[in-house]
């Protein structure tokens, strides 16, 4: 050969280094780790599994990117499958915006709406984060058992509530925990009795205090055990517990179950501390510094008025059936036959026109609960009406309330760093009020209907209370100006349309609508509503189908748009008769809505269907591990 | 064949003169450069070729090798004495000299793109040498993979591109994978008009769920894309299709190969200049038939039952017919009603609670907006190139500086970019090469995201023409307060993108080192690969103007590093024993390839400036997020080719491929393939055929197997927890303002996952008829994709963590590849030529994982339903939705329908105008079993045409590209063709062909138009929004003039052609929106591998027109 020496050398450097640094690689150098997780060995001790106890009440409101679908479609707040569907609220906005929403809210649930699908993702994501914590416990080396029984129980507590929102709404879920290896599992079994055990668990072992008040604690467990009862009718277990938890239940903070103060504390963020109402609910931020809002009420970002200091989006507005519903007759509610009149709206009439609002006797939660024109909207001045609203024709006058920050508070519990507002409000799943209620529900059923007329006027008592009521003075703060006279009115200068001036002569609120501010008809005076509520006198409950009315009632003006008026209506089995009832009546006032043509159908409608994605899913072997509700 | 398209140099041409000035100075300049350039060179020369001392029998030969038709020296011929490693290679002037061991011998001279010769020395002293030029079909090389090969002993599938088009359309100024459209069969390429966005390209089909994109080699180098290459360095694009011809590459070739080769300087020291400078337009007014702001008021009282039934509203007023008002802001008010000097508005404001105090006044615009030409406009556009090259016999070396301006059409968009190039390589004595390839570029390139309704094009079919661009102070106009629908200014979004800035700068490379170890055998090094960073800066400014307004302002800032590099050895033997020809190469390479992203936000600016902006300066959220990857490949390969008589050719490859994305157990893949070939025009029996006209016939085929390994993270194999702020972090303290840190299941690892194999099958013949004037090269092939790795949706039981990817699903593909190309000398001075690159395939599905035969994708505005559906036995990206089969004409219809129905209801929201569904299933009620497939994005066929004429110094040429059988999923028409959806703006359809109760709706085409959103209407999916795609496309003619020899003599000129070119004159097609073509984007909205083909608002292409200049100075 000719190869000189040189070359050789050269070459064979050349094969040496390639050759060890492929005889090194083939085992190193193919061997690259995950970077940014954890593995679960490192997660098997007291700090990991608090970590990811966390994580499993971070799921409470359903939030979060992490699992498909939008915020609203997989929100704790139910406002869509509880409120809307139950014939309390119109979808709002206009035709096309969540068309999804058009076709739910008329009965049309198809299993091939996508919202279905997020939900159920959503609440079985929850179930999963609280099976990794019980899954992780039987790893853990430095905890004690009574801390490992603590632990659990909050888990269970958990998983319990994600499955109750399961059971609920989709009638026959699967049921996976901690020792299931195939989550491939088939929905042919009841899951009440499991649910019960995990909440009877949670109830048996979790502490009645709790370091961080937004822990679950034993009495929390105790009325969601009784509420789980009360789905299934069991009455005679479901009183005796919640006797217990009204007589004996304390906070997690250690304060005595009770009803707050006043009817707005109830969701006012700034009473969250310290709060006697609280028994179990998903504790939001606001402005948690990330810039985004999936911690603040990310589900109810669309519920605020529209074209208003909230922006967007002009959903979840109230029904008139829902309304009507809080009209009084001396201070009681009209059972039954709220329709006979209604509280008249601005329907129609633009923002810069006259509107006479009603004078009708009211109970007062309808204006915590429903805004409404001309009257306080929180302290933002009177509600304008058409202006904040997207578009009435379609969607109806009203806007909803109980999430909906207050100017005095927007620094402190507002989150606009989206597109939409984030709000600071707690999401309630169970406030003292809902225990009551459900408590009187089973005295009712245990025939001592007095002791369940107590339970509801305590309820009620709250409600009335004078200094808890929506009135002028809230629109003092923000007002253009206070004035004790008509002339010191006409004569302010520098306001433009919209702006409002309270009036202490008169007790009650001018908006401004523009043009000469000296004449008098530019100006629409918003008198405070006319609020008369009482107590059910003894005796006056009548009859036990009469008192059960008069409960569901009273469940039905407390709670309004908390997501829960569905859920009750079926398993009161009066979801045909109320639902059906709500759409025609609204029909007839409000035809351009979805109104006509909405129904509940008996048989099918009970339940939502089971998604049609997660049947294609549980295919094994040819078949279908999971079955579709009747009706779909 | 390759045609030449530049005619010879010819006459002078005076009226040039002008420029003389202008040349002579640049050729003073590169003289000077070209002297500087040989004085380095001279220094290298006397350092290496200290040679030994000579053997005394020995003889010296010497002598000048030109080209045989010009007469030109060539520089850097090989010579060889064969047998020996003895040899050189000539000089600047051609000349060689050597010393050979005796005067019996024969030298081999060998030169790419020249025809080999051996020629005896039979003693002489002198031997002057003519090459001639390789002109058919097949005996240039072509690089297969670690070597070169001759073509016509090819038996795998190749697609070469031919550059003279190449470099026709890269005068575009558009980045050089949008230049393959039509030009190499079997690759398919959909881009849109936007500068700098990658079009999206798939060689043979569509290989995996996953990534697409072929594998991508400049230099012997594999790298990311080749988008940042200056067009006018490549000196040859290759397209490796089949597995015989990838599988070399093993691992990551499933997809094809493209290979790159840069240019090499050659010969004496040669400046080449070439610019163009070009205008960019649309050529279009609002191309979505938007109507007039007072169509618009019309249509709104007939869909709002007005016309009859007056009620207010509150910009037309409460007539039985609208009236246009005079402001939109505030809502519907006369001239005179508004107090001009109340407006207040701070457009760049930084408290959110000033929103509340502005007030807007805004005329309206009744003549209407024309969004789309408010976006879009003229844009001039510029590219420059300057090289320096040469070579002799110790080496030879390439500079190049390549600028490229290439303004959007949209506004603020555009792509600038700097790039250079230094390719060098020498001669270390007579056996051993090194060298470099080096280029680094600089790019600037704002795009917008396209194909989406959120972005500024979206905007611009969304956006009400009555809304006017600007508000009565010059800021900017928007349906604030006013019920004219939540789109948001499509210019106002562009402006604000002003402090933006994004800088990508990449480096590739290599260096290699070659050695000759004796004549037979050769082995070569290589390390190189490539080094990107990318920097951004976003700013979000706050909006006034919108129903929905942003009212942070948001300053987001990315930095990644992207590093990846390849080091490989190989050794080639190559030897001829009797008729057999044989080559054997074996090799090594390993990979690495690491990622890493650091990214901020912060918000709460005091001021915008853009000086002001940084993150250091933000008062509000500050946040940080990070990212980071890696992962190896190693690898052992070899291959066999081998021939016998030059009639029967063959070829084996074997890789042995390790990856770190699979767990140890299963790393490790091994890859055969093998293919043969056979020279029928060859065998003496191939004679008695008779057929003259057939210069060249032979058949090849291969089969193979490639692995695949690019669709699975490496963390795919862990079972991982993390912790997410947004979702897994809470407040369990009941804090309202801060939450705590919690942990999720993040994802479920699969240990077993290993490699995808794709199975490859082809066949075909190449043919060189009519004394080698057609030549046609026809192949079929057959792909199944196996173990094609997939993440199938896990049941919402499992919870939200990342399903991991498994072995699971198949694909196969099929489809013919045609590459036809013929040229005539007419006379002396005429020739025409003309090719046709013909790419078709067929996808099927044949299956996605067990127990599942489908997933589906996409549902825009049909929330949770998604109408492209992935199905077994379909081509991937079916369009997936309910058949319309015209309207309901009446209620009688319905209610025969309903009568008939099981339920009692044919179908949900069934309506007097709306659209009837077919009841596919037959059962009497339309339910989502009657959904089926109603379109398909893939395309038949498409075909490159390129047709072209030299009459003396004049070239003209002309491309046409055609795209056929693809359909269009027109989501655009969601928004303009309903009423209810959502209250934008809508196009004149909707008032001339919609469903009118009671009138004549034979001609309708669209559904009535009411303020409701049904099931039957814009609720579902259906063939309603499928629309044919196919069209026709001139996308380039070009007129050439080269300047006659004798002129360019005169003045030292190597060569000089100017050129105009015509890009996109003209598009044939019946598709309604804007532009046909809808690639994706990758970045927002668009679609990906399993989901293309869908029109919500494409960038489309413009049309062009560019003059330029071709200069080479010797």
């Amino acid at each position: 050969m000719f190869i000189k020496k040189t070359k050789y050398k050269l070459l064979s450097v050349l094969t040496v280094v390639s050759g060890l640094l492929l005889l090194y690689g083939c085992d190193e150098f193919l061997t690259e780790p995950a970077r940014g997780s954890l593995s679960e060995q490192v997660l098997a001790n007291e700090q990991g599994v608090n970590s990811q106890l966390i994580g499993a009440y971070a799921k409470l409101d359903g939030g979060g990117w992490d699992v498909p679908g939008l915020p609203w479609e997989k929100s704790q707040h139910n406002w869509i499958y509880g409120d809307i569907v139950a014939g309390d609220a119109h979808k709002g906005s206009n035709a096309g915006d969540q068309a999804p929403i058009n076709s739910i809210q008329r009965g049309n649930s198809d299993p091939s709406i996508g919202f279905f699908d997020s939900k159920w993702q959503s609440l079985f994501e929850g179930v999963t984060r609280a099976n990794a914590v019980l899954g992780v416990l039987q790893q853990v080396e430095d905890l004690s058992p009574e801390e490992i029984n603590s632990l659990a129980a909050e888990a269970r507590f958990l998983r319990g509530h994600y499955y109750f929102e399961l059971r609920k709404m989709f009638f026959r879920v699967p049921w996976i925990d901690e020792n299931t290896e195939d989550v491939n599992q088939p929905n042919d079994e009841e899951i009440w009795p499991n649910i019960e055990a995990d909440f009877q668990f949670a109830f048996d072992n979790l502490p009645e205090v709790q370091s961080e008040r937004a822990r679950v604690n034993k009495w929390a467990a105790g009325a969601y055990l009784g509420k789980t009862f009360a789905y299934q009718q069991k009455w005679g277990e479901a009183k005796s517990i919640f006797d217990q938890v009204i007589t004996s239940g304390v906070t997690a903070e250690g304060v005595p179950y009770d009803l707050a103060e006043n009817y707005w504390d109830a969701f006012d963020p700034a009473a969250e501390a310290g709060n006697p109402e609280k028994v179990f609910f998903a504790s939001q931020v606001a402005n948690d510094g990330t810039g985004d809002i999936t911690r603040a009420n990310h589900g109810a970002m669309l519920n605020f008025p529209f074209n208003s200091p909230f922006r967007c989006c002009g959903f979840f507005q109230a029904t008139q059936d829902l309304v009507n519903s809080y009209r009084t007759e001396d201070g009681l509610p009209i059972i039954g036959n709220f329709n006979n009149e209604s509280v008249v709206s601005d329907q129609g009439i633009p923002s810069d026109e006259l509107f006479e609002p009603y004078d009708g006797t009211l109970d007062p939660r309808l204006d915590w609960t429903v805004g409404r024109r001309g009257v306080p909207f929180h302290d933002w001045g009177p509600h304008p009406g058409e202006r904040w609203v997207r578009d009435q024709l379609f969607s109806g006058p009203y806007a909803p309330k109980k999430k909906v920050y207050w100017q005095s508070q927007e620094d402190e519990f507002a989150d606009n760093n989206q597109w939409a507002p984030g709000t600071a409000h707690d999401i309630n799943v169970i406030r003292f009020a809902d225990v009551l209620l459900m408590a009187a529900e089973a005295e009712i059923e245990a025939g001592s209907i007095d002791q369940a007329r107590e339970y509801v006027n305590r309820v009620r008592e709250r409600a009335a209370r004078p200094d808890g009521r929506v009135s002028n003075d809230l629109n003092r703060e923000f007002a253009a100006a206070i004035v004790g006279s008509q002339d010191e009115m006409l004569d302010l200068e520098g306001l433009n349309s919209g702006n409002f001036v309270v009036r202490e002569d008169l007790n009650s609120t001018f908006t401004f609508l523009g043009g000469n501010v000296g004449d008098i008809n530019n100006w629409n005076e918003y008198p405070e509503p006319n609020y008369e509520i009482n107590t059910y006198p003894p005796g006056s409950l009548g009859s036990q189908q009469q008192a059960r009315e008069i409960v569901w009632h009273e469940r039905r003006i407390e709670l309004a748009l908390e997501g829960h008026r569905f859920f009750d209506l079926v398993r009161w089995g009066i979801a045909d008769r109320e639902i059906n009832r709500a759409w025609q009546f609204e029909a007839t006032v409000f035809p351009n809505t979805l109104a006509p043509g909405a129904t509940f159908t008996p048989g099918k409608n009970e339940y939502y269907p089971i998604p049609q994605r997660q049947i294609d899913l549980s295919v094994a072997g040819g078949e279908a591990q999971l079955q579709q509700n009747p009706g779909f | 064949m390759y045609v030449k398209l530049l005619p010879e140099k010819k006459d002078i041409f005076q009226s040039f003169c002008n420029y003389c000035r202008i040349l002579k100075n640049v050729r003073i300049k590169a003289k000077i450069i070209s002297f500087s350039l040989l004085v380095l060179f001279l220094v290298f020369d006397i350092s290496v070729n200290i040679q030994d001392g000579y053997a005394q029998n020995q003889l010296d030969i010497s002598g000048t090798v030109t080209e045989q038709e010009t007469g030109q020296p060539l520089t850097g011929v090989t010579i060889v004495v064969v047998g020996t490693d003895r040899g050189t290679t000539t000089d600047l002037q051609g000349r060689y000299s050597l010393t050979v061991p005796d005067g019996d011998g024969v030298l081999r001279f060998s030169f790419i793109g020249f025809e080999s010769q051996e020629i005896p020395i039979e003693g002489r002293r002198t031997i002057d040498v003519e090459m001639e030029p390789s002109v058919l079909l097949g005996d240039e090389l072509v690089v297969t993979g670690y070597s070169e090969q001759q073509r016509r002993d090819f038996t795998g599938s190749i697609a070469v591109v031919e550059m003279d088009n190449f470099e026709r359309l890269s005068a575009s100024g558009d980045l050089v994978t949008k230049q393959l459209q039509g030009t190499a069969s079997g690759v398919t390429v959909t881009s849109s008009g936007q500068p700098g966005e990658a079009p999206n390209i798939r060689i043979r089909g569509i290989n995996t769920f996953g990534d697409n994109t072929p594998l991508y080699i400049v230099d012997g180098v594999s790298i990311e894309n080749i988008d940042d290459l200056n067009p006018n360095d490549i000196e040859s694009i290759q397209v490796l299709k089949d597995a015989s011809s990838a599988a070399v590459y093993g691992a990551r070739a499933a997809n094809g190969v493209i290979v790159v080769t840069t240019k090499k300087g050659k010969g004496k020291v040669q400046l080449n200049y070439s610019g163009s400078v070009g205008v960019d337009w649309q050529g279009r007014d609002n191309p979505w038939d938007i109507a007039t702001p007072q169509q618009h008021a019309d249509l709104l009282w007939i869909a709002t039952d007005r016309v009859n039934n007056p009620r207010p509203h509150p910009l037309y007023g409460d007539g039985t017919s609208p009236v246009l008002p005079d402001f939109i802001a505030p809502v519907g008010a006369m001239e005179g009603e508004v107090d001009l000097d109340s407006y207040f508005v701070i457009p760049e404001f930084n408290d959110p609670a000033q929103l509340n105090d502005f007030v807007r006044i805004t005329r309206a615009n009744k003549e209407g907006t024309d969004w789309f030409s408010e976006l879009f406009s003229e844009e001039l556009q510029q590219a420059h190139n300057i090289s320096v090259s040469g070579g002799s016999a110790i080496g030879n070396y390439l500079f190049s500086v390549n600028f490229t301006d290439q303004k959007g059409t949209l506004m603020r968009t555009g792509r600038e970019r700097y790039n250079f190039r230094a390719n060098t390589s020498f001669n270390i004595g007579e056996n051993i090469r090194i060298g470099e390839n080096l280029t680094y570029s600089i790019t600037e390139n704002p795009q917008v995201a396209s194909l989406t309704e959120g972005s500024a094009i979206g905007m611009a079919f969304r956006q009400q023409p009555i809304i006017p661009v600007f508000d009565i102070q010059g800021n900017f106009g928007g349906a604030f307060g006013a019920p004219l629908g939540n789109a948001f200014n499509p210019v106002g979004i562009m402006e604000r993108t002003r402090n933006n800035e994004q800088e990508d700068r990449r480096l590739i490379g290599n260096v290699f080192g070659e050695i000759d170890l004796s004549e037979k055998i050769v082995a070569r090094t290589s390390f190189g690969g490539e080094l990107v960073n990318t920097t951004g800066q976003f700013f979000q400014f706050p909006t006034f103007e919108n129903q929905e307004n942003d009212v942070t302002n948001v300053l987001t800032v990315n930095d990644t590093n992207a590093f990846n590099w390849t080091f490989n050895t190989t050794v080639k033997y190559t030897d001829t024993y009797n008729k057999h020809d044989y080559e054997v190469l074996v090799g090594t390479e390993i990979f690495k390839n690491s990622f890493t992203f650091n990214g901020a936000t912060a918000d709460g600016f005091f001021s915008f400036d853009e000086n002001f902006v940084n993150l250091s300066n933000a008062s509000g959220n500050r946040n940080t997020s990070g990212f980071e990857f890696q992962n190896t490949l190693a690898s052992f390969f070899g291959r066999l080719d081998y021939s016998f008589d030059d009639k029967y050719l063959l070829s084996a490859t074997v890789r042995h491929d390790g990856s770190s994305r699979f767990s140890k157990g299963n790393r490790w893949g091994t890859f055969p393939s093998g293919s043969v070939g056979w020279r029928i025009s060859s065998e003496p029996f191939f004679q008695d055929f008779n057929l003259d006209f057939v210069n060249e016939f032979r058949i090849k085929t291969s089969v193979g197997l490639i692995g695949n390994e690019q669709n699975v993270p490496t963390s795919n194999q862990f079972t991982l927890f993390a912790s997410d702020r947004g979702s897994s972090f809470y407040a369990i303290d009941g804090s309202n303002s801060g939450t705590q840190e919690g942990f999720l299941l993040s994802q479920i690892g699969n240990p077993n996952a290993q490699w995808e194999e794709v199975l490859n099958v082809n066949v075909g013949f190449v043919t060189s008829l009519f004394a080698n004037r057609v030549d046609v090269d026809f192949e079929w092939y057959w792909k199944d994709v196996r173990d094609l790795l997939f993440n199938p949706e896990l049941p919402g039981t499992a919870g939200s963590a990342t399903a991991p990817f498994v072995n699971i699903a198949n694909m196969r593909n099929t489809g013919i590849d045609v590459t036809l190309s013929s040229s005539h000398n007419i006379s002396q001075d005429l020739q025409i030529n003309g090719g046709i690159n013909f790419t078709s395939f067929n996808n099927e599905i044949t299956k996605v994982a067990e127990g599942v035969s489908s997933f589906s994708q996409e549902s825009r505005r049909f929330v949770g339903q998604n109408f492209v559906r992935n199905e077994v036995g379909q081509p991937v990206s079916s369009f997936f939705g309910f058949v319309v089969d015209g309207f309901f004409q009446d209620q009688a219809e319905i209610d025969q329908l309903n009568a008939g129905a099981p339920s009692g209801e044919y179908q949900t929201e069934a309506g007097v105008g709306r659209f009837r569904f077919r009841d596919v299933n037959g059962d009497g009620e339309i339910t989502a079993d009657d959904r089926t497939f109603i379109g398909d994005p893939n395309a038949d066929f498409t075909m490159g045409i390129n047709l072209g004429a030299n009459y003396k110094n004049w070239d003209l040429n002309m491309f046409w590209f055609t795209s056929q059988g693809n359909d269009i999923w027109n989501q655009v028409r969601w928004w303009t063709d309903f009423f209810p959806s959502f209250n934008g703006a809508k196009s004149t359809r909707t008032l001339t062909d919609a469903f009118v109760p009671g009138a004549d709706n034979s001609n309708a085409t669209l559904p009535i138009q009411e303020n409701v959103g049904t099931f039957s209407t814009n609720g579902s999916p259906s063939s309603f929004f499928v629309e044919d795609g196919s069209y026709w496309r001139l996308k380039n003619v070009t007129l050439g003039y080269t300047v006659p020899q004798s002129f360019q003599d005169r003045f030292g000129i190597g060569n000089l052609r100017v050129f105009v070119q015509l890009n996109n004159m003209l598009t044939i097609t019946d598709y309604t929106g804007p532009d046909p073509e809808i690639g994706f984007f990758p970045g927002g909205g668009g679609g990906g591998s399993t989901n293309f083909g869908i029109d919500e608002g494409q960038f489309p292409t413009p049309k062009q027109f560019i003059f330029g200049v071709n200069l080479s100075i010797l």
